[in-house]
């Protein structure tokens, strides 16, 4: 089964914090990371590979660092890695980011099947996973959280709804995107290390991936953010005072309305 | 591309103040841009000298923004009931539509609708577009989409809107991409624009820690998909009147590849946190799955659902639907207890625009304290027994 992934590179929640003084988002020394939904879809893929052969490609779309994160697939698991980063992909959108990703996936050639998260925790927007599959004119199901069978042509499999899940199939070629509860990713083997530290991933322009220039970027984004804010503050915290009946007593008139 | 005219630049350094993502920084007195640029163009408004401009920033072709005309909501229908944020857009929907002078209209795609239609009129829409078919019973991205996308092209409207559920946020992506529309996910305030009747779309992004507003300047329908929660629903009117079309979908648009052989509803627990208004949640704290009882009677005591954090859902005494956080769900209940959890970043990016927010945890440097409106310090064994108790007590008089 050929797999490819899709991977973005997304700030780390820990260090992404609203400077209070100046209500701009810190990011000074902020580390990078793989997006955590992608790492149960790259678990996911690693899997399958293991359990029906083939091979797992991990594709990302960004600046020249973001082979971090291809490295850091690779330890984990995959086997090779194409980034497509070039400026003309600046403030692409989820359909430009679609358009760009689908793109790159015809470089890259046949395919079984495309995994990816469920969203990214910078953008949170979901979107990308589904426009891909439209881009490439393929099915998708959203929010996998169980695989529970797969052949080399078809998959069945548990996606979540807000009031419980739906039992799908679907045959390959397939677009899946992924939740955590899917499986647990595993940490790197000291092997996966070396190999990492040998590989060497494709790096492709909007060029090699005969991108049409008004379809990547901000020209080919049909949203535009015109304003970026700080969310309205939060009132002055209270912490209760008196002993612990008393405490209750307030918190209850507190809530009143609510009960 | 963000140019910075090295020219015109003084150094002065208001764009980097101006930058939410730090991506702009002056460097031997002249700002330099680096690639965490989005092209939000803050610093453009900012800068006093006209030193920075965009450029290649209007997308080329443009669609004939003037015929496409109306609200449209996407009402969802599941299981044999509409989704509460159905009624709430269309209350957000006909304050667009008013603005704008136009109507409102409600798209109804499922089986078995009954008398959903004449609610949705009930509750503001001028039109219902109802696609009742039996092939339509379970919910598929392919089938819901092709009919809606269809359907969009036969009628241009102006924006559509759409909630923020499963559901949505699963098929609302394919049919914007199909139709090269923008699409802005989780949209918390709608407006129109004054001088343009564009759609302003405002989102919070980045777990909740910023708030951007987005605009499709040159390209129909303006498409967002809205939270659950955020926007008022109209008190149902009987005597409002509107008009029900029936359409029959495409055949070929029924033909699905990804088939559903089951759809399984959750009995146990009411798994729809996003859905409810009160929520109590549970952490590490509570020790033990039978510890973590507490926080369900505490819910039950006030028809609350039941929510956790990671370390719970990791620990296996509730399931996965209830994890709140990044990458779990993002709620905004009316009413949020948090119990036994300390409020670690990722914990918090899911529940921080809660309109209230208790929490108790015996450690009072606990960073949830931070985004609590009150607090108890304590231990919980001793609290939580102690306010069940009470708030039945108050609710039974
Ligand atoms: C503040 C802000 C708000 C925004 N709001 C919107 C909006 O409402 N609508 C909109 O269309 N755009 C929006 N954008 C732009 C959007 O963030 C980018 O298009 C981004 O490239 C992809 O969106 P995402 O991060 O939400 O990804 P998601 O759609 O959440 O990502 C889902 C999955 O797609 C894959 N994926 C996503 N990006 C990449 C990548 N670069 N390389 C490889 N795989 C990837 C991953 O598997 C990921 O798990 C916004 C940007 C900012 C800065
Ligand atoms: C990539 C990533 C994604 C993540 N996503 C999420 C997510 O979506 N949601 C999420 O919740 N977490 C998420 N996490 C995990 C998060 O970082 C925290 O580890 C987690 O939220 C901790 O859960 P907790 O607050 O229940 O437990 P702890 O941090 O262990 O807190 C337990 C709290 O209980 C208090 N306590 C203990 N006993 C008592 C008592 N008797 N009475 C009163 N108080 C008591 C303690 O003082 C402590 O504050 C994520 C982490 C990573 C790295």
């Amino acid at each position: 089964m050929k797999i490819i992934v899709c991977i973005k590179q997304v700030p780390d929640a820990k260090d992404v914090r609203l400077d209070p003084e100046t209500n701009t988002l810190a990011r000074e020394g902020v580390q990078s990371i793989m997006n955590p939904y992608d790492q149960h879809a790259l678990e996911e893929a690693v899997r399958l590979k293991e359990q029906l052969g083939g091979e797992v490609t991990v594709l990302s779309m960004g600046p020249p660092q973001a082979v971090d994160v291809l490295r850091q697939a690779i330890s984990c698991g995959a086997d090779h890695g194409v980034l497509v980063s070039d400026r003309a992909f600046a403030g692409a959108d989820t359909w430009a980011t679609s358009y760009t990703l689908a793109k790159a996936v015809h470089k890259i050639g046949d395919f079984d099947l495309i995994l990816c998260g469920k969203q990214a925790i910078d953008g949170d927007t979901a979107q990308v996973g589904p426009g891909l599959a439209i881009q490439l004119d393929i099915p998708f199901v959203t929010c996998v959280q169980k695989v529970r069978e797969a052949s080399g042509t078809e998959l069945v499999m548990e996606r979540m709804m807000d009031d419980g899940y739906d039992v799908v199939a679907v045959s390959c070629p397939a677009l899946l995107t992924v939740v955590k509860d899917l499986n647990e990713p595993r940490v790197p083997s000291l092997k996966g290390k070396m190999k990492a530290k040998k590989a060497e991933f494709k790096i492709l322009s909007a060029e090699d991936i005969g991108a049409d220039s008004s379809c990547i970027g901000l020209p080919g984004s049909p949203t535009q953010v015109v304003d970026v804010f700080p969310p309205p503050p939060r009132g002055e915290r209270a912490i209760l005072t008196g002993s612990i009946e008393e405490q209750i007593e307030q918190l209850v008139e507190k809530l009143a309305v609510y009960l | 591309m963000l140019i910075v005219d090295s020219e015109l630049c003084i150094g002065c350094g208001v764009c980097e103040d101006n930058c939410a993502f730090g991506a702009i920084e002056v460097v031997d007195g002249c700002a330099v841009v680096s690639d965490a640029c989005t092209l939000c163009g803050s610093c453009v408004d900012s800068c006093e000298v006209e030193a920075l401009k965009i450029e290649g920033g209007e997308k080329s072709v443009q669609v004939d923004l003037d015929s496409w005309k109306g609200v449209w909501v996407y009402c969802e229908f599941r299981a044999g009931a509409l989704a509460p944020v159905s009624l709430e857009l269309l209350g957000a929907g006909r304050k667009l539509a008013d603005a704008r002078g136009v109507p409102l209209s409600a798209v109804l795609i499922g089986a078995d609708t009954g008398e959903s239609a004449e609610k949705l009129i009930g509750h503001g829409a001028d039109t219902v577009y109802r696609i009742d078919n039996q092939a339509l019973t379970y919910f598929t991205d392919e089938s819901y989409g092709a009919v809606l996308t269809d359907l969009i092209k036969a009628h241009k409207p102006e924006i559509v809107l759409a909630g923020a559920t499963a559901i949505g946020r699963s098929f609302i992506p394919g049919v914007a991409n199909s139709l090269g529309a923008g699409l802005t996910a989780d949209c918390t305030q709608l407006d129109i624009r004054a001088d343009d009747g564009a759609l302003l779309q405002t989102r919070p992004a980045f777990g909740g820690n910023i708030m951007a507003t987005i605009v499709c300047p040159s390209s129909r329908p303006q498409m967002s998909t809205v939270r659950p929660k955020v926007m008022q629903a109209l008190d149902f009117d009987e005597a409002r009147q509107g008009e029900i079309v029936d359409v029959a979908p495409d055949p070929a648009s029924l033909q699905t590849k990804v088939r559903v052989l089951e759809s399984v509803i959750s009995e146990q627990d009411n798994v729809n946190i996003q859905e409810s208004d009160i929520l109590v949640a549970g952490g590490r704290g509570l020790d033990s799955e039978k510890g973590f009882k507490l926080i369900r009677e505490l819910a039950a005591s006030m028809d609350g659902a039941v929510a956790a954090s990671r370390a719970v859902v990791d620990a296996g005494w509730i399931g996965y639907p209830h994890q709140v956080g990044q990458t779990g769900k993002t709620v905004a209940p009316k009413l949020y207890i948090a119990c036994g959890i300390s409020g670690a970043i990722q914990h918090v990016a899911g529940m921080q625009s809660s309109e209230t927010i208790v929490a108790i945890n015996r450690d009072e440097d606990a960073p949830i304290f931070d985004v609590a409106d009150f607090g108890i310090v304590g231990d919980m064994f001793e609290i939580l027994p102690l306010l069940i108790s009470k708030i039945e007590g108050k609710r039974g008089s």
